[in-house]
């Protein structure tokens, strides 16, 4: 240590202010400010606004005058966010006076806006020009990217259109109805039907799918729109080659055939009737293959049975044809027709059918579907059960079937049972419906009305015949109901008599006519009733006599007048001849002789006197009769 | 179906089951019925055992031979509220009663039979059997079935008529009491009711202390 320096303490003064001096002399003071705290009062001393020298007196001046207002106005602002709000709150207050100033100028009463003329703008030419054509080019090249793929778009449509479709398209098309498996290179295509059908017929019926490169414009592709009209003009890409058996048309033709056309006949194959089939699509193609495979099914089955059932009259089963007997000279002929190409494209066509009855084609068809829906057979419930019995016998054990039902279950006919049965029914309505024809234009004296019943079956139809007398039908009507089986008829009469008939015309003519008969003189007796005569004998069935037709019947009966004086006897034959003969009680010309004494035996009455019928007037039968019966009535007054 | 009535004929005291059956015969002979084969329904009882829990319930099974194919079973559980619920079912519901045997058990001793000749006249069938419970005669049944109708309240009186023709005063002029309930009388008539009937009558039998 030196002997010039001299060390000196500094302290900073511990001066704290004093708050109060109490009585007692002891001093409190006040509590001394933190660094921050002085720090803080330090920095609120500072203007930053200005920052010079020379306004350091104003400063202080000021900063006194600071600290005078910061003691009076509010607490010392210790939120830093209280600036923030302070200027938010001087923004809302500015906004709010803008608002209010806006909505009184809308008003237009008191205050009123007007637009400030503003210098224009300096126009720079040649700017605006390139901006102009540079924002034209941009549209520009957005339209014609549109247009340029409309235009593509409607190209290819239009390519479709006119031109060969697709390849795949079309075949999605035709697998949407037939079954196509890919085989090596080669596409095959399925046409049998046994296992969706439950058809036996275990027929495999394959096609070929290619496609075609040669030719395109023969081949035809099947229409979009189910509309007949619409004209086809598409040509396919796809080219469906058929079995050689499969192709051509087919078809069921049924029809009858009477004895006396021989019953094997030849056909003949005239070139010059051979037409060419016109080329159509593939689907329709494919469902006449189809059509073939299901009709020559048909036939097998038939044929089948043909030659299983037993029959009076056996069936024969020649060629194409299967030949069965309805009635004894009448028979029932079905055959497959298959128009067949030849090598050359062209087709031969069959021999003209007589008469093809395509009911029963329809109800042959018909049939076919039926026995394929019995045989399939559907899964059981529950899955444990046998899978052999049909979906009724299945059935029987839940509806508790009787054993009625269990033996109609087992008795089934046959296809061509059937088809035999209905054809028998045709002819046998077909002759019921000329001999009912014929009589009725035959007879007009009795009119003869039928009327068949539209409630009828294919084995079973309804005749109401009404005989009655024009302009006396409300005196007496003879109705025969007459019932149309497949072998046999039942009639039954007025009376409730049922007669059956069978399949001979001939009896149900001999039935009416009797009937005819018998509607005369009914007719007769129930007009001499309501004119007070009465019948006192009748017969009905007088037989014919030694004339040569055997139809009909011949009846009579007698009338006896109001009074008694006068009887009527009249005949009625099978040909509608009446003879009418009169006779008078008490007799005109009695003579007393040898054996006859008495007077009174003139009342037995004397032989009948014929009436000259032609030469009466009236209409038909019963006004002639009434005619006769009022002037034989009115004789006794006289 | 037609409507069917099933009677019980009571046994006279000097004679026995097959006299009275021989005489029923005979009387239904004299109206001109013509035999036409032989009847059975016999029903098996099964009750629940306990692994089933709560009360034992108990399901008949019964075969009619007039229904080859059906077989009929009802349920009585009568846990509350008592109710039987029948069911008609194809042959193989046996095989699943077979099945079941460790829950269902079958009490052999409770099998009852009701076994006979069928006899039609016109539009009925009779049947008149004789009930035997494990080869012990119980009574007999007289079954009549009026075959073109199937509601009971129009064929009642014909019925009765009828019945009464060759059953003598055993039929009652009130229809049976299974008839008298539900409304039954104009229900249309089912072969299920034809088996509660039976099942009615053979749990008579059922209560009569052996014979």
């Amino acid at each position: 240590m030196s002997a010039n320096s001299t060390s000196i303490a500094m302290e900073a003064p511990v001066e704290m202010q004093i708050q109060e001096i109490a009585f007692d002399g002891q001093e409190t003071y006040a509590p001394s400010l933190s660094m921050s705290e002085n720090l803080t009062k330090l920095a609120q001393k500072i203007d930053f606004a200005k920052c010079g020298p020379e306004e350091v007196n104003k400063e202080i001046t000021e900063i006194n005058r600071n600290e005078d207002e910061a003691e009076q106005s509010t607490a010392p602002p210790i939120w830093p966010w209280d600036s923030v709000r302070n200027k938010l709150r001087n923004a809302l207050t500015e906004v709010s006076v803008l608002a209010d100033l806006l909505t009184i100028a809308k008003g237009k009463k008191y205050v009123v806006l007007d637009p400030v003329p503003h210098d224009p703008p300096e126009l720079k030419p040649m700017v605006m020009v390139y901006a102009r054509k540079k924002s034209f080019a941009g549209a520009a090249s957005v339209l014609l990217s549109g247009a340029e793929r409309l235009k593509n778009s409607l190209a290819e449509a239009q390519k479709n259109r006119t031109t060969t479709a697709d390849f795949h398209i079309e075949l999605l098309r035709l697998r949407q109805n037939f079954r196509l498996k890919k085989v090596n290179n080669t596409i095959i295509g399925d046409l049998s039907y046994f296992r969706s059908s439950g058809s036996k017929h275990i027929h495999s019926g394959t096609f070929e799918v290619t496609k075609s490169e040669e030719e395109p414009d023969k081949l035809l592709s099947p229409p979009c729109s189910p509309n007949p009209n619409s004209a086809n003009k598409l040509t396919s890409a796809l080219r469906v080659t058929v079995p050689g058996e499969l192709q051509g048309i087919a078809s069921i033709k049924v029809y009858f055939q009477k004895d006396q056309d021989s019953l094997y006949s030849s056909n003949l194959n005239t070139p010059d009737t051979a037409f060419s089939i016109p080329e159509i699509d593939w689907q329709r193609k494919l469902e006449v293959a189809q059509n073939v495979l299901f009709c020559k099914e048909m036939f097998n089955q038939l044929a089948k049975e043909a030659v299983q059932l037993q029959s009076p009259i056996p069936h024969v089963v020649v060629g194409n044809q299967i030949i069965a007997s309805i009635f004894p000279g009448v028979q029932l002929v079905i055959c497959l027709s298959h128009m067949e190409m030849s090598t050359d494209g062209k087709a031969s066509l069959p021999p003209p059918i007589p008469r093809h009855d395509q009911v029963l084609e329809h109800t042959l068809h018909q049939l076919l579907r039926e026995l394929h829906e019995k045989k399939n057979y559907p899964l059981p419930h529950p899955a444990s059960a046998p899978l052999g019995p049909s979906r009724k016998r299945s059935c029987a054990g839940p509806y508790a079937m009787d054993r009625e039902e269990f033996v109609e279950m087992t008795e089934s006919q046959t296809m061509l049972e059937q088809v035999i049965q209905q054809a028998q029914h045709t002819q046998l309505r077909d002759r019921t419906l000329c001999i009912l024809d014929k009589l009725a234009t035959q007879y007009k004296d009795p009119l003869i009305s039928v009327h068949w019943l539209w409630l009828n079956s294919p084995t079973y139809a309804c005749i109401k015949v009404t005989i009655f007398a024009q302009g006396y039908d409300e005196i007496y009507r003879n109705l025969v109901i007459i019932h149309v089986y497949d072998t046999y008829l039942k009639c039954i009469s007025r009376d409730g008599k049922v007669v059956h008939l069978s399949y001979e015309s001939m009896e149900l003519k001999n039935y009416i006519l009797c009937q005819i008969c018998r509607h005369q003189i009914m007719a007769v007796q129930y007009l001499a009733k309501s004119m007070g005569w009465q019948c006192v004998a009748n017969s009905f069935n007088l037989g014919s006599g030694t004339l040569i037709e055997t139809f009909g019947n011949a009846s009579s009966c007698i009338l006896v007048s109001p009074v008694g004086d006068r009887l009527i006897s009249i005949h009625c034959d099978q040909n509608s001849r009446v003879q009418v003969s009169v006779a008078q009680t008490p007799r005109k010309d009695f003579f007393p002789g040898q054996l006859v004494k008495e007077r009174k035996w003139e009342n037995l009455g004397n032989s009948f006197k014929e009436v000259q019928w032609e030469k009466m007037i009236g209409k038909n039968f019963l006004s002639k009769m009434e005619l006769l019966m009022t002037s034989l009535t009115s004789s006794w007054m006289q | 179906m037609g409507v069917t009535i099933l009677l019980s004929y009571p046994v006279p005291e000097n004679k026995t089951g097959p006299q009275t059956v021989d005489l029923l015969i005979k009387r239904i002979g004299a109206l001109g019925a013509v035999q036409s084969g032989q009847f059975l329904v016999d029903c098996e009882t099964f009750s629940s055992g306990p692994t089933m829990g709560g009360p034992p319930r108990t399901v008949h099974v019964l075969h009619n031979s007039e229904q080859p194919a059906a077989v009929f079973a009802l349920l009585e559980s009568p846990g509350p509220p008592p109710k039987t619920v029948p069911l008609v079912a194809d042959g193989l519901f046996d095989l699943l009663m077979l099945k079941m045997s460790s829950i269902y058990a079958s009490k052999k001793q409770t099998r009852m039979e009701a076994r006979g000749t069928r006899f039609e006249i016109a539009d009925f069938l009779v049947k008149i059997g004789t009930v035997t419970m494990s080869s012990n005669f119980k009574g007999v049944l007289v079954e009549v079935e009026y075959r073109p109708c199937f509601i009971a309240g129009n064929c009642w009186e014909l019925m009765r008529e009828f019945m009464q023709s060759f059953l003598g005063s055993v039929v009652q002029n009130t229809p049976p009491p299974y008839f008298q309930v539900h409304n039954r009388l104009n229900d249309v008539y089912q072969p299920l009711d034809t088996i509660q009937q039976y099942l009615d009558h053979f749990a008579s039998y059922r209560k009569v202390a052996g014979l």
